[in-house]
């Protein structure tokens, strides 16, 4: 037995069904629109916190203290002379030199990562061999050897061969064997990375001896890492020097609504929100006047005219949400964000695959909702209140 | 039929289809969570500060290590051209030179 105050909510709803389905063509258009709108604002959302995520989750083993030289606003390599005088330094555990750059490669328009450095050295250097595929990483006495990501394979078409030459700046080649190839599971990572031996880098980007990109710094008790590079700072003041928690937070702030496209897309949905809002509340058309009208003089009370409207107007725009935020997680988990990621990854040659869990959090729901749904609510709720308390002979007259 | 017995269907088959993705995301977490170990292990054995997402620019491949400053840098006047530019925000490092 259903009690009679939800009988009678059950009957308003078949009516505001039933009243949504006489103007079904009008209804679903803004279903449709309000879905895409959620769906697009959804997308990014998930997107970019999946990517958040990811790298909140692998860069908590990033460099403990990262120094650069700066010269002109620009950074530029760092000398080596700069690793002793760290020794004056207390608290720091160990100081490892590293050069890495960019390498156009022009037939293909890729730009590759070289890095180098003393693997061993560096932690958990001894497993590295873990995130290869097949082969092993180049041991300091294997000259010309690397490792390379699987879309730098992939581009420069070596297929079974393990050989190829990259130029060096004055366009003299240099040949290289591929000795190992990174795991599919690390390709977030290492898609586009060739690592070698320093003195291969520094051979291949004429870099001096005295020389390189720059430091990582490993201190002794992590606790302390805010002061030490203070220290460093004061200690080198043409250098940047940047710190693990820095490098952690770029994640959780390089993608967020104060980026132009971000920012393109909830500024779309609100203008959408605001011209919608504004032909509902500019009132409603004479046939839905009429209604409400007729409604009333057959006895209806104003509290059950603002229950349909409210019924009509949840209906329209909960649906729109759940259908947008579904498609959003289809779109982001299934067809790796497909529809955002041209204007992500820009005109890079290299297309990493995306392999991630789209960010659903109450949060992020919440505030879509609040942005979506109850504008929408208020939209078409007030205009109705404001119609069904006029007389109802002037409206059907 | 009532019109509300066939919004309950709609409603079900959409509770269907979310409950199916829940399951997905949760089988994905796991399945991510082993790739997260040998990540863990490139990062700090290379000392990698960044996501390979983006390749065009160096801003936006090493958005961790590049100052604001990077986008303006190519020459005296110069305007952010790479399309990446407009989807990635401002690094937070800007304390630091």
């Amino acid at each position: 037995m259903i009690p009679k105050g939800l009988e009678k909510q059950f009957n308003i709803l078949d009516f505001s069904l039933s009243s949504l389905w006489r103007r079904k063509l009008k209804n679903l258009g803004i279903m449709l629109v309000f879905a895409l709108v959620i769906f697009l604002l959804a997308s990014f959302q998930m997107l970019t916190g999946a990517l958040s995520n990811s790298a909140d989750a692998v860069l908590e083993y990033t460099p403990e203290i990262t120094i650069q030289k700066m010269s002109a606003g620009r950074q530029e390599a760092i000398p080596l002379a700069y690793k002793d005088k760290l020794r004056s330094i207390y608290g720091i555990r160990s100081v490892i030199p590293r050069i890495w750059g960019y390498y156009f490669d022009e037939s293909s328009l890729a730009n590759f990562t070289v890095m180098a450095l003393e693997f061993d050295s560096m932690p958990s250097g001894n497993k590295l061999n873990l995130t290869l595929s097949h082969g092993h990483f180049p041991k300091i006495t294997e000259s010309g050897t690397v490792v390379i990501g699987r879309s730098v394979q992939a581009i420069l078409g070596l297929g079974n061969r393990h050989v190829f030459s990259l130029f060096k700046p004055d366009l003299t080649l240099k040949s290289f064997k591929m000795v190992g190839l990174f795991t599919q599971e690390t390709d977030l990572l290492t898609n586009d990375l060739i690592v070698m031996n320093l003195t291969d880098a520094r051979d291949l980007f004429a870099i001096p001896k005295s020389m390189v990109t720059d430091l990582c710094v490993y201190v002794a008790n992590p606790t302390e890492i805010e002061t030490i590079a203070k220290k460093i700072a004061a200690l080198f003041p043409d250098t940047r020097v940047l710190t693990k928690t820095q490098i952690q937070k770029t994640y959780q702030v390089v993608f967020s609504w104060r980026s132009g496209f971000a920012s393109i897309c909830l500024l779309t949905a609100l203008i959408a929100f605001a011209i919608l809002a504004w032909d509902k509340a500019s009132g409603l058309s004479p046939e839905e006047r009429r209604e409400i009208g007729i409604l009333k003089i057959l006895g209806w009370e104003t509290a059950d005219i603002l229950a349909i409207r409210f019924w009509e107007s949840t209906l329209v725009s909960v649906l729109a949400f759940i259908i947008g935020c579904t498609t959003a997680y289809i779109h982001v988990a299934f067809f790796d964000a497909s529809l955002l990621k041209p204007v992500m990854i820009g005109w890079s040659v290299i297309q990493p695959p995306f392999k991630l869990l789209p960010s659903v959090t109450v949060a992020d729901l919440m505030l879509i909702f609040s942005f979506s749904v109850m504008p929408y609510l208020g939209a078409t709720v007030i205009p109705a209140w404001r119609c069904s308390t006029v007389p109802p002979d002037s409206v059907i007259r | 039929m009532r019109p509300s017995h066939i919004l309950l269907i709609i409603i079900l088959v959409l509770f269907f289809v979310d409950g199916s993705l829940f399951i997905h995301s949760q089988r994905l977490k796991e399945e991510l969570r082993s790739d997260e170990e040998i990540q863990k292990i490139a990062v700090a054995g290379l000392g990698l500060t960044d996501l390979c997402v983006a390749t065009e620019a160096r801003y936006t491949r090493h958005p961790a290590v590049s100052d604001p400053m990077a986008p303006f840098m190519d020459h005296p006047g110069a305007l952010e051209h790479f399309p990446t530019g407009s989807f990635w925000a401002v690094t937070p490092n800007r304390n630091s030179r």
